[in-house]
């Protein structure tokens, strides 16, 4: 059929270019046979499979998949755009790099430089930091998406693990970055970064125990972190290698795992019949990963064009911005400190966060639900993992737009010119007290669920709580606290019961006891934390439980 | 081991080490031990060296005592004069000085002086700081630190920041608090 090429002639009868003849030479030739494997296209199966197989790029995907699991619908692209964005973030990070100079004399001005001294360079530290943000909210969304299909079930539990600590990264990658700039955010948000990492339990010269272990302001953690006693030049080249060399490659190395499970493991959308069709990857998901690739380019670039990335005046190590504030995806953490000790705050609750997301896969046993949107099948899982992302992103919204000056609250409709009374003095309650409190918090509510063994019925449950809560308010406001506190403890004592009481009580009685314990622990902290901040809000009270001893406050 | 064995003997039981004399060639498990022992000491002491790698034995930073001029020059009050050079408040009353250091004990940010409400406010988690410098609101979990303060035969204020001290009982006195008074 090829045999006979016939040149095709137009209207007025001059010869036109042929472009299948031109396609056809190029292919053949030997230069090209001897970069790209295989024989001549023919686009037969076979054609399509060694393309997949023959390239060492695309090797990573397997030669055919369910159709299911490259559906818009299902994935919405979200991996595939998260790793485009590292891609870009790489890019556009290499080429600031030949600009950037990592000093606290030449760093802020290498910045101006790029902003006016270099053609596009505006343009490539933008598409860089808008890059960034995308990249944890892409990470974060893929996050959900793949809890809420279920997709870290059995065989993929390790792979939910690396996911997470990519997600991990990706915040660290960004903690790092952001020095790099060394303007005013850069040099406050790292001070405070560091000093909570100063703050950590028998290794920061600050933390519960550390006086314990030896650790003074130049021994401990947080020297290691900055290489010197305070945010200086030692800090900044630290900061620059991380971001920019051992960071990336770890989580090069890490991308690298979590594909080649991906694949191993099989695509998450588990087989609905066991002879579901599959589709050939070439060019069905190929495609795919490429549109969303250019999509993605094109929306970071015409950001970028439109919008330029923030840049403060140049770091001032003696005077902190009145308010101060982080990024804002770690406005969130910011908030947690308001209510908690930088030990607890800073470092016990994200690490908890962690190790408990890793851990969900181990302690979810039930293999229904697996490989689609399973709302129904897995009412307790799905309402506490929302739930938490659900509270991190409150977190967010109250630091970012709800304090103001001297970090004091605001509404979002008040001016920051209004001057507000200074905020009242706070107290803490007696050790026996606190100490009560807590064994009662975590003692009961540990075993309550399990132990009653009928179903509550909500209507009633919500009616004695109401009650209750409305005996416990009266009792308040003769002790005389004003009635404008009270919303906040209808507000997070509903929220406990429901949360922390009810939803356990109705879907995870019936879990082995060492399955219950683990997550019911993961449940009371969570609320505990919403709890806390009801305390604070409402009542004024710094700490539960102390030990200055120690400096052990919670 | 001299001769062959028949087939229908019983095995000799061989007890893999104690048959083995104390001088005689090293045996495969012994040795086995020694090179995996060896190699677990590498690793640990290679991860101790990288580890002590990260702690330099000079740091650049520029010295904590400074001369603030001299103490005749202050008013009654809190002076912000070296917030931004030195990060030190300087309190003056008709005893004498304190000096705090302008820094947050909750994660270090600088606070800010009202004079209008007699307190020291933390812009980055709200904490609040009386004149004494004790924690009034906010997550700040301890009092603001003092400097040690002197003043030298020239009449000048000689801070040094490298020496803290935030406890009720000895803060308030010698070297965290200098006595002065005018001599008009």
């Amino acid at each position: 059929m090829a045999d006979i090429v016939t040149p095709p002639v137009s209207p007025n009868g001059r010869k036109r270019l042929d472009f299948d003849q031109i396609k056809k030479t190029v292919i053949d030739s030997q230069i090209w046979r001897s970069i790209f494997r295989g024989g001549v296209w023919k686009d037969t199966p076979r054609d399509r499979a060694a393309h997949i197989i023959g390239n060492v790029w695309l090797h990573l995907h397997p030669v055919k998949v369910r159709k299911r699991a490259i559906e818009w619908t299902y994935t919405w692209g979200l991996g595939g755009i998260s790793f485009m964005l590292f891609l870009i973030l790489t890019l556009t990070g290499v080429l600031l790099m030949f600009y950037y100079r990592p000093t606290i004399d030449l760093a802020y001005r290498d910045m101006k430089d790029l902003e006016f001294a270099v053609t596009l360079g505006k343009l490539m530290r933008n598409a860089h930091r808008w890059s960034a943000q995308a990249m944890v909210v892409f990470v974060i969304l893929h996050m959900m998406r793949v809890f809420l299909t279920a997709a870290y079930k059995k065989p993929r539990e390790f792979n939910w693990g690396v996911g997470v600590l990519l997600l991990t990264f990706t915040l660290f990658l960004s903690f790092t970055g952001y020095l790099l700039p060394w303007d005013q955010l850069a040099i406050w948000a790292v001070t405070v970064g560091t000093n909570m990492a100063g703050a950590s339990p028998f290794l920061g010269n600050e933390g519960p125990f550390g006086s314990l272990m030896g650790m003074r302001i130049n021994n401990d953690i947080r020297f290691t972190l900055l290489g010197g006693t305070t945010v200086g030049e030692n800090t900044l080249l630290r900061f620059y290698v991380l971001h920019c060399v051992a960071v990336p490659l770890l989580v090069g190395v890490l991308l690298i795992l979590h594909f080649w499970r991906i694949r191993k493991d099989s695509f998450s959308a588990a087989p609905r019949d066991p002879n579901e069709e599959k589709v050939e990857v070439w060019p069905n998901l190929i495609v795919r990963e490429y549109m969303a690739a250019a999509g993605c380019v094109l929306v970071i670039l015409l950001w970028s064009v439109l919008q330029n990335a923030p840049l403060e005046v140049v770091a001032n190590p003696n005077v902190t911005p009145n308010p101060s504030k982080a990024p804002w995806y770690f406005v969130g953490l910011q908030e947690l400190l308001v209510y908690f000790d930088p030990w607890i705050a800073g470092v016990v609750i994200p690490t908890v966060i962690i190790i408990g997301l890793m851990a969900i896969p181990y302690l979810d046993e039930d293999p229904r639900g697996v490989g689609y949107y399973s709302i129904r099948e897995r009412p307790f899982a799905n309402t506490l993992f929302l739930l938490g992302i659900a509270m991190w992103f409150i977190l967010i919204f109250i630091g970012y737009f709800c304090r103001g000056p001297n970090y004091q609250w605001y509404w979002p409709w008040e001016s920051w010119l209004k001057v507000k009374a200074p905020p009242p003095p706070t107290w803490s309650l007696p050790m026996w007290a606190g100490g009560l409190l807590l064994l009662a918090y975590f003692g009961l509510g540990l075993v309550a669920p399990k132990l009653i063994q009928k179903d509550i019925n909500w209507k009633k449950a919500f009616l004695w709580c109401g009650a209750a809560l409305t005996g416990f308010s009266l009792i308040c406001l003769f002790q005389g606290i004003t009635w404008d506190r009270l919303p906040w403890l209808y507000f997070f004592g509903f929220a406990y019961f429901l949360f922390g009481f009810l939803v356990p009580q109705r879907y995870i009685r019936t879990l082995s006891w060492t399955r219950y314990i683990v997550t019911m622990s993961l449940v009371l902290m969570m609320m505990g934390v919403l709890l806390k901040m009801g305390l604070r809000l409402g009542f004024d009270i710094k700490y539960v439980f102390t030990l200055p001893q120690f400096s052990l406050n919670i | 081991m001299s001769e062959p064995t028949t087939p229908t003997s019983q095995p000799i039981p061989v007890p893999a080490s104690k048959s083995v004399p104390a001088n005689a060639a090293m045996t495969r498990r012994n040795f086995l031990w020694l090179g995996w022992s060896a190699l677990v000491v590498f690793f640990t002491a290679s991860a101790a060296a990288t580890a002590r790698f990260f702690f330099p034995n000079v740091i650049y930073e520029p010295s904590q005592k400074f001369n603030a001029g001299p103490a005749k020059d202050y008013p009654m009050g809190v002076s912000l004069k070296w917030q931004n050079e030195q990060r030190v408040w300087i309190e003056r009353n008709e005893k004498g000085f304190t000096v705090f250091w302008a820094r947050c004990t909750h994660l270090g940010c600088t606070p800010n002086w009202f004079a209008d409400q007699n307190r020291f406010r933390c812009p980055c988690h709200g904490s609040n700081f009386n004149i004494e410098g004790d924690v009034i609101a906010g997550p700040a979990p301890k009092p603001l630190y003092r400097c040690a303060v002197e003043i030298a035969s020239t009449g000048d204020l000689i801070i040094d920041k490298a020496i803290l001290e935030n406890r009720p009982g000895f803060r308030d006195k010698s070297p965290f608090f200098a006595q002065y008074q005018a001599t008009v």
